[in-house]
């Protein structure tokens, strides 16, 4: 009878969830994951804010039961910040390994959210890790980790219009099994307020007709889409007692838009769904 | 005279008696005109329609003694839909409320999402039934304008009996739509019903033709005509016959004359004698006249007579600047062949951004905003306002392991990373630049809008860009226009100037190319372009065309191109790729149809020009 060996790492590490996240399945991407986690292939999201990207990855972990490591991307993002550096404490200098490197040493996830926002001579650091090699140099400490077969590299981005100038050069873009994540099905949109908030499934149906309703004045009248995110704020607002119209247009009206002609507009169409 | 003050009087105290008391709270069209579209595509309808004002039509119903007395006119507007657009009233007072008359709006606009083609009587009641089961939040909206509408309705006492059933039966399908299939006759017709539809809608002025079959058959027979070379798309104009009333032909015998004329269309032979020089010389087409036989009226042919220069709109600036231009047969460049006369438009008054284009600007300002000069840290800098920490730690790591530690670039700096870049626009505006492009728009149209939707967006990143506009009469008069200068503002009086722009006379492209390099020369960028908006070939009516245009116009480029400055060019002429990758290269043109095109392509054509 062999024994389960576990490292200390993992019977300890902070960053393997306890527990599963909801997550509710929109098409093939739980499937698509697993595959790429098994073949060793890195991952590439895109999808609208608020859409389940970030919920997908950290339902992804805990099932699979490794650890995740999230990096959400700036503009003043160093490769220093994803691989490590050198501090100086009391004792002198040490070195401290970035989330990327933590990632690859351990065999987990490394998540990097909104990467286009990262400057791209940044993420050139990750086309070691995103071919067939999957090593990690570190030029400070002279190494070059090998990634285990566990690690996977997940990115994720938003491919709106403010992101033009920001997207991801071909050879990074390239490295990647590509998932686009739109908004979830109404059906599937009212599961997900449901279990979010445990609100009743009339209010959730009436609360996924009003935002269908206003997802179908993208590019008309609206820059952007009411995001399921938002919807969950509305839902939220509702079940602790807030009034619905008022829940509504906190949560969704103000939030796309400031102009009080639509405003106004958008009032009535959450009129029509709830009355007044 | 006394008769007319009387008669004066009367009137107006009749039309005030029987005009609408509820006149403060009328709600006006234009002002509910944004929200009702916004409702409309929201609760699911058509984004293609767009929202009009319905025209007043005649009602026949039964109209109160005070209204008769006046003789006041008997014309309400009511709303309908087509597959082109919702038509709504231009007003509505009917309620003293304005909120509710607000309401009646919002529950037309709703209605319209639902209605479907079927017997007016039972559609609207069947529309309004889907609607409140699709939105129940609308039962309490559609409660009070009922009871509103109700109780503006004639009263069912004071009606004939078959007018009081049939009112009886209307009022009831309102109240409870669904409830009643058919409506009985009678003898006079029923009071307009507000909450509905247009019972006969009146047809819009299209409906009645069928245009492709007619343009077919035009161009068709136009294809025949061996002359007739260019492909363009011309503007198909539709008129009404004329109603001639005074015939020359009479198709009838003179005896015959006591009994009541009829009509008849004269049928005069059209005049089918094809001036081929004429063609040739004209080939910037115009406006061709269709009627409703399908048959094409005489092409309008224009031919310059050589008139001098319509002094009054432009002011020359200086006497000219004189130009060489490319023989190719010669291969030469013959020195000081062409004068180009820099203009201005004088009398363009300032005016502001059409409002077509607001929302558009808007967005292609926030567009153009992410690639406005950020200030952003330089590290690793001799020196600046802040330590460079990583630097630093670095440096002091080297030096402990021991190994070698530069001395220096530990600081780093907050700089404005400096976009130096020129652009000079140089547009078409040659006569050629009038025929159509699209149904709704002119060459003219989107060289217009370019230049306004360019100016918006160059006016954020701070580049430094100037307009120009240019044609040509021969090779000694090439008007150039300033429209704005690299030192001046954007402002409205260079929106005026935009606005002011027509088109005229021919197109001579290598002195206008040659001359705005020169001024691009002038500015002291690294980055300097030649954007060129235009609409086809260099031409003029000299030997300027064909061959020796598009040879003299490569000549002008790689002069243009040797001062170190990139043209680019952007045209409507879709035979562009015959010559224009010959002119400027594979990358260096790209071809619109309309205007929405090109403001849609403005970001991505920006950064493929600029980097």
């Amino acid at each position: 009878m062999s024994i389960p060996v576990i490292s200390i790492s993992e019977a300890v590490n902070p960053y393997v969830a306890s527990e599963v996240p909801f997550y509710k399945p929109h098409g093939n991407e739980v499937e698509l994951f697993e595959h790429a986690f098994s073949k060793q292939l890195p991952l590439l999201i895109k999808g609208p804010t608020g859409c389940g990207k970030t919920r997908f990855v950290t339902h992804m972990a805990a099932r699979l039961k490794r650890p995740l490591y999230t990096v959400a991307c700036h503009d003043d993002l160093t490769a220093t910040d994803l691989v490590g550096r050198h501090l100086i404490n009391d004792s002198g200098t040490y070195w401290n390994d970035g989330p990327l490197t933590r990632a690859v040493r351990e065999g987990g996830i490394c998540y990097l959210d909104e990467v286009v926002e990262a400057r791209k001579d940044t993420t050139v650091v990750l086309h070691p890790l995103t071919d067939d090699r999957r090593i990690l140099p570190l030029e400070r400490t002279g190494e070059i980790l090998q990634a285990p077969s566990q690690f996977m590299l997940v990115v994720s981005y938003n491919p709106g219009y403010q992101n033009f100038l920001k997207g991801m050069k071909p050879s990074t873009r390239q490295r990647f099994v590509s998932l686009r994540f739109g908004f979830p099905k109404p059906e599937l949109e009212q599961e997900v307020v449901i279990k979010e908030t445990g609100i009743d499934p009339g209010m959730a149906a009436l609360l996924v007709k009003l935002v269908s309703a206003l997802r179908s004045l993208k590019a008309h009248d609206l820059e952007e889409v009411a995001s399921t995110r938002l919807v969950v704020y509305a839902a939220s607002l509702i079940k602790n007692g807030f009034a619905p119209v008022d829940a509504c247009r906190a949560a969704l009206v103000e939030a796309l838009t400031d102009d009080e002609e639509t405003i106004s507009a958008l009032m009535e169409v959450i009129y029509a769904c709830f009355g007044e | 005279m006394p008769e007319f003050f009387v008669g004066r009087l009367w009137d107006r105290l009749i039309t005030k008696a029987v005009a609408n008391r509820n006149d403060d709270a009328t709600v006006l069209f234009e002002d509910i005109a944004k929200p009702v579209g916004i409702l409309f595509r929201a609760l699911g309808g058509d984004a293609g329609l767009t929202m009009k004002i319905s025209q007043s039509t005649h009602h026949p119903g039964k109209r109160g003694w005070l209204q008769r007395f006046s003789s006041s006119e008997e014309k309400i507007e009511l709303a309908w839909r087509d597959h082109e657009a919702l038509y709504l009233p231009s007003s509505i007072n009917l309620f003293p409320e304005a909120s509710l008359n607000r309401e009646l709006y919002f529950w037309l606009a709703a209605l319209a999402v639902e209605s479907r083609d079927g017997p007016w009587f039972i559609e609207n009641q069947q529309a309004t039934l889907r609607l409140l089961a699709k939105f129940p939040g609308l039962q309490a909206r559609y409660q009070r304008l009922l009871h509103a509408i109700l109780s503006l309705r004639p009263e069912i006492e004071s009606l004939a009996d078959d007018n009081a059933v049939q009112e009886r039966v209307l009022c009831q399908a309102l109240a409870a739509p669904g409830s009643v299939s058919s409506l009985p006759l009678a003898h006079y017709p029923w009071h307009p019903v507000h909450l509905w539809f247009h019972p006969t809608p009146p047809l819009s002025s299209n409906a009645q033709l069928d245009p492709p079959k007619r343009l077919d058959a035009f161009e068709q027979a136009e294809s025949t005509q061996s002359v007739f070379q260019d492909e363009r798309r011309h503007k198909a104009e539709r008129r009404e016959i004329q109603e001639r009333k005074d015939g020359f032909m009479m198709f009838f015998r003179a005896e015959s004359i006591l009994s009541w004329a009829e009509y008849i269309k004269v049928n005069r032979p059209t005049d089918d004698d094809e001036n081929a020089d004429a063609k040739r010389a004209a080939d910037e087409m115009d406006t061709i006249t269709v009627t409703r036989d399908g048959k094409s009226t005489a092409s309008r042919i224009r031919f310059d007579l050589d008139l001098p220069p319509e002094e009054s709109d432009n002011t020359t600036l200086g006497v000219g600047v004189l130009l060489p231009e490319w023989h190719y047969k010669k291969n030469q460049l013959i020195k000081d062949y062409c004068r180009l006369q820099p203009m201005v438009a004088t009398d363009a008054a300032p005016s502001a951004l059409p409002a077509h284009l607001t929302i558009t600007a808007q967005r292609i300002r926030r567009q153009f905003e992410t690639l406005t000069s950020v200030r952003a840290w330089q590290k690793k800098q001799d020196e600046g306002s802040e330590i460079d920490v990583d630097a630093y730690v670095q440096h002091k790591v080297e030096r402990q392991c021991g190994t070698f530690a530069v001395d220096g670039g530990l600081f780093k700096t907050l700089s404005a990373q400096e976009r130096n870049l020129s652009c000079l626009l140089l547009a078409d505006l040659s006569q050629s630049t009038d025929a159509y492009v699209s149904s709704d728009a002119r060459v003219v149209d989107v060289i217009r809008e370019s230049l306004f939707l360019f100016s918006e967006a160059l006016s954020v990143t701070a580049d430094r860009f100037g307009l120009y506009g240019f044609s040509s009469l021969r090779r000694d008069q090439i008007r150039f226009h300033a429209i704005k200068s690299f030192e001046e503002k954007y402002n409205d009086q260079v929106r005026g100037r935009i606005a002011a722009i027509k088109p005229g006379y021919y197109t001579r492209m290598g002195a206008a190319i040659r001359h705005s390099g020169s001024l691009l020369a002038k500015q002291a960028s690294h980055q300097r372009i030649l954007l060129l908006l235009t609409d086809g070939k260099p031409n003029d009516l000299d030997q300027y065309e064909g061959r020796y245009g598009i040879e003299d116009t490569r000549k002008a480029l790689g002069e243009v191109c040797k001062l170190g400055i990139r043209p680019f060019c952007v045209t409507v002429d879709e035979k562009a790729g015959s010559y224009l990758p010959y002119l400027f290269g594979i990358g260096g043109f790209i071809v619109i149809r309309n205007p929405s095109e090109l403001s849609q392509r403005l970001l991505s054509l920006y950064v493929q020009i600029t980097h």
